[in-house]
């Protein structure tokens, strides 16, 4: 049989952002896919090679709105330990309050166009209007709702009052409670299931060797989560990663879903046990030596490799982001499918180009 | 101050590679480091049930470098990246963008390296 080849984006409607696939097909069979990246990369790592590294905080929050506030965690960590600072414990839960609330509308924002992607519009303005929720505690914590700028070397550069972590633990609840009306959608809608259960499989052999990070990795069984390593505050916090087993879009979805409960319940830890205290360190002197600090953001690990040479800007800052580390599970996932389901297995390894094209 | 750094030269590159993908190791990614004239330091980093090891090696102006692509499919991306942007002549990647995953067919500079080196010299096709 002859094949065809088909471009795939990038501009597509499921697309928010610019990716383009060469889908190898035959008939209405996959049979190899070769991704084309590059159209909005601005280069930022070498940006910050021309700021002083207190400034760096700033450049990295842009590598990608919805995790901006852990991009910017995973910097300063570096640092700090170049630097060999000991932030305030206020600090740490505060960095987790905020990076739990991204993971949460970062998830939701997923959930909803994954509802969009099927055609199930009413879901995806459910999604949505939770998201809205976390987008407010944002904007009235930090003053903006996506690029918050909250964290700084040596800790954060905002508070939290205590009635305004009583409103945030108020209005978790409440998402909480409206996620359980429209979860039943997710778990058990005949049409949702049709179009998600056992479509890109991907076994918990291949997604390892693959190099998978983050919801990808753990929806095909491997316990991989960063936070388990304990940085910031989650060592003090109870926390167990969510794991599904089957590895197909429907596992994935389980598990982005089950864990905006488990930030809900993060947080309140938080708040729960929120020391008071300073919450920044003075820092005094420049970085000197080499670091590698890795955060889970929502769609996996970020790496920051940091080079410093004792001056007031870095030899080299590189990051590398959740997917890019899980193209290559969809270059995998992709030949054998429907062309049909092409747009839900791009939508479930959650791709954010503007990580991938920092 | 990186802990589980090994330094090791090119000729090691496969060989150690290999024994991470034996030992079980999760290839995470690669970094590089532009020295200018003296080339780029590229460090591989691994991870194993969240403990990390890197592996470090420098690599001269126009020196040639293997891929580990073969061993991990997955390095193929980083690799790419490196080749255009640094201008390290990487060879036998699983899938070669020829330079131009990321830069545009007009763009001949790998603008992450000091000293620059056109798409020419790192034999980068079209």
């Amino acid at each position: 049989m002859s094949k065809t080849v088909i471009p795939f984006g990038p501009q597509h409607p499921v697309l928010p952002e610019p990716l383009h696939l060469k889908l190898v097909m035959q008939d209405e069979i996959i049979v190899d896919a070769i991704p084309a990246i590059g159209y909005v990369h601005r280069g930022l790592e070498k940006l910050t090679e021309t700021k002083e590294f207190t400034q760096n905080t700033f450049v990295v929050e842009r590598v990608c709105g919805i995790c901006s506030c852990m991009h910017a965690l995973a910097y300063c960590q570096g640092i700090e330990s170049l630097m060999n600072i000991e932030i305030p414990d206020r600090a740490k839960y505060l960095r987790v309050l905020w990076a739990e609330l991204h993971r949460i509308h970062s998830h939701l924002l997923w959930l909803g166009l994954l509802a969009d992607a099927f055609g199930f519009e009413s879901l995806f303005m459910q999604v949505w209007r939770n998201r809205e929720k976390v987008m407010d505690i944002m904007e009235e914590t930090a003053g903006s709702r996506v690029i918050i700028s909250v964290n700084t070397v040596g800790g954060t550069r905002r508070d939290i009052s205590k009635e305004m972590l009583t409103k945030i633990s108020v209005i978790v609840d409440e998402i909480k409670e409206d996620l359980k009306q429209v979860e039943a959608a997710f778990f058990n809608d005949y049409t949702v299931k049709h179009r998600l259960v056992g479509v890109g499989v991907l076994t918990k052999e291949d997604a390892y060797a693959l190099g998978t990070a983050g919801p990808m990795a753990r929806a095909s069984g491997i316990k991989q989560d960063l936070r388990m390593t304990g940085y910031s505050a989650y060592g003090e916090l109870d926390f167990e990663p969510i794991i599904e087993q089957d590895g197909d879009s429907y596992a994935r979805t389980v598990v982005r879903l089950k864990e905006v409960y488990q930030s809900i319940n993060l947080i309140k830890q938080c708040i729960a046990k929120m020391p008071e205290g300073e919450i920044v360190v003075p820092v005094k002197g420049n970085p000197n030596g080499e670091v590698v600090s890795r955060v889970e953001q929502p769609r996996g690990e970020v790496l920051y490799y940091l080079r410093a040479n004792g001056s007031k800007t870095l030899d080299r800052l590189r990051i590398r982001t959740p997917t890019f580390a899980n193209i290559p599970a969809l270059l995998h996932m992709l030949p054998g499918s429907q062309l049909a389901d092409v747009p839900v297995l791009i939508l479930t390894i959650d791709p954010c180009i503007s990580c991938t094209e920092r | 101050m990186i802990e589980n750094m090994t330094e090791i030269a090119i000729s090691q590159l496969l060989s150690e590679t290999q024994k991470m993908k034996y030992e079980d190791y999760r290839f995470v990614t690669a970094s590089c480091v532009s020295l200018g004239d003296d080339g780029c330091d590229v460090i591989y980093h691994f991870d194993k049930d969240l403990e990390m090891k890197h592996l470090k090696l420098r690599v001269g102006k126009g020196e040639e470098l293997p891929s580990v692509s073969k061993i991990y499919f997955c390095a193929l991306l980083v690799e790419n990246e490196m080749k255009e942007l640094f201008g390290i002549n990487i060879t036998d990647i699983a899938v070669d963008y020829g330079g131009h995953m990321l830069l545009s067919d007009e763009e001949l500079e790998s603008p992450m390296a000091k000293q620059q080196i056109t798409i020419v010299e790192k034999k980068g096709a079209k």
